[in-house]
């Protein structure tokens, strides 16, 4: 299950993505100002989320905060429909000028969701290296994971997704997606009890 | 991080060679991987041609006849000109979104030199090879702005009498350029019965262009289209006035104007081919949209008209 969420979060970052430039486009064109940003925002947001989600990894960590983690940009995505447009017209009659027009536009679309989706795979680590004691394999299984399902969400959505529905009803699915899997990892139960885990006791071991 | 790089490296990889065949009569001028396209300027020395292309052959955007650079090369350049029969009145102020060789700006600024002409044009060396090997030049009349097509549109302040929609490569087609949202915003940049000409390419009749017929016939009231007889190519004719432009009355004006202005091209013939748009729209084909655009397959697949 929590490998599932890893993967699922990888696909929909990309998805995210590839539907960010439909977004930008009607108001910023699709020059290379506009992929510049869209690509270096998601890039930010998810090296925000690593660092942060490794910080939050060591307090406590439990699967139910990792569902509110995978719920919080499941919420923006189904309100998406609702900012997303008043947003981007309001940036656009500002007119910071062509660089920095889209810049700011993705940062205000894009980069909160990308910092949260970015959160969940140290903090899965975290959670699964306490059960499992095998730190790099869990590690590298889950870098793993995560790539293969932004592989998958890049493909699914450039090659499918966009010829069959609407950019907003697609990010809607996605948020509904998001909240679906958070719904089940919040009755998991998953911790880690500070006292017992596995890099605990190799410390432990090689004192 | 790794994810965008593994991603680079691939589309580097899967990027197409260049450098493709020529003909042995054809020497290459030029070429460039410019920040938005492959663009290669190819000199055919038996033709005495000259064309600026991407990749194939097929991909021609523009071009010239060496010994008369100011003729019109391609047909659909030409065909693009019956719209001005559509016009009761001189064109002022004119916008071109694309510009490919800069012929077509270049041909009317000769016939209509009072004209205050704009070119919105993305690629900065597209600009470059137009001046540098198609003897296009900009001047206080005729200005050129490098920027996304959609985007002078919506931050113009001018209206215009005629705006030319000729940005679509055959190979790639920029979805925010086929939107209803996008034809709306052209519609508010057009002077009382003023007229926007588009070309579109159809080899065969593809989704494409049904849904280009149903998105226009959505923007605007009133709809012609223009056949290419030696290409692809279908003008597109929309208007918003009150009335619709009656065949008889298109080519009246175009016999009138092909006289006046002097054209050496034959517009009456050009106006005999003016097809209402009932012959082609199909009620199924989907309106495009900024939510819903899907260009790229939709030129792909067969029509499902009957």
């Amino acid at each position: 299950m929590i490998k599932f969420v890893v993967f699922m979060c990888g696909a929909i970052v990309m998805s995210f993505e590839i539907l960010g430039s439909r977004v930008l486009a009607p108001n910023f064109g699709s020059s290379v100002f506009v992929w510049g940003s869209l690509i270096s925002v998601f890039l930010a947001g998810l090296s925000m989320g690593y660092y942060l989600g490794g910080r939050l990894a060591d307090i406590n960590p439990s699967s139910r905060k990792l569902a509110l983690m995978v719920m919080a940009p499941g919420l923006l995505f189904l309100s998406f429909p609702l900012y997303g447009g008043p947003i981007s017209d309001w940036i656009f009659m500002k007119d910071l000028g062509v660089r920095f027009s889209p810049l700011v536009a993705s940062v205000a679309l894009f980069l909160l969701p990308s910092v949260f989706l970015g959160i969940v795979s140290p903090y899965t680590a975290k959670l699964m290296i306490c059960s499992l004691h095998t730190s790099g394999k869990t590690i590298g299984a889950l870098y793993a994971l995560s790539t293969f399902g932004s592989i998958i969400g890049t493909l699914v959505t450039s090659f499918y997704l966009i010829t069959v529905a609407g950019v907003n009803m697609l990010i809607m699915g996605q948020g509904i997606l998001l909240v679906a899997l958070s719904i089940p990892l919040y009755f998991m139960h998953l911790t880690c009890d500070v006292s017992q885990t596995g890099v605990d006791r190799l410390m432990d071991d090689t004192r | 991080m790794l994810k965008i790089y593994c991603l680079l490296v691939v589309s580097l990889l899967l990027f197409p060679q260049q450098g493709l065949a020529l003909e042995p009569s054809e020497k290459m001028l030029f070429e460039k991987n410019s920040l938005y396209q492959y663009i290669q300027v190819i000199e055919d020395t038996a033709k005495k041609e000259r064309y600026v292309r991407n990749h194939k052959r097929e991909y021609t955007q523009g071009g010239i006849y060496v010994d008369a650079p100011d003729k019109l090369l391609f047909e659909f350049t030409q065909l693009i000109f019956v719209s001005l029969a559509f016009l009761d009145r001189e064109p002022k102020d004119v916008l071109f979104v694309g510009l490919g060789a800069g012929a077509m700006p270049k041909y009317f600024a000769a016939r209509y030199r009072d004209a205050a002409i704009d070119v919105a044009e993305i690629d900065p060396d597209m600009v470059t090879v137009a001046q540098k090997f198609f003897y296009f030049k900009e001047n206080e009349k005729m200005k050129v702005h490098v920027e996304d097509g959609r985007l002078f549109v919506k931050r113009a302040k001018k209206k215009y009498d005629w705006i030319i929609l000729d940005a679509y490569q055959n190979d790639y087609i920029p979805f925010h350029l086929t939107t209803l949202e996008f034809l709306n915003e052209v519609k508010s940049r057009l002077k009382d019965d003023g007229v926007v000409v588009a070309n579109i390419t159809s080899p065969y009749r593809n989704k494409f262009f049904d849904s280009m017929v149903m998105t226009y016939l959505k923007a605007f009231p009133h709809l012609v289209l223009f056949k290419g007889k030696k290409s692809a190519n279908f003008i597109f004719v929309a208007t918003s006035g009150s009335e619709a432009k009656a065949k008889d009355s298109v080519e009246a004006r175009a016999r009138k104007i092909q006289a006046a202005r002097k054209f050496d091209i034959d517009l009456t013939d050009f106006a005999s081919r003016y097809e209402p748009s009932e012959t082609y729209a199909w009620s199924g084909a989907k309106v495009l949209t900024d939510d819903f655009a899907p260009v790229h397959l939709y030129q792909y697949q067969k029509s499902g008209a009957p």
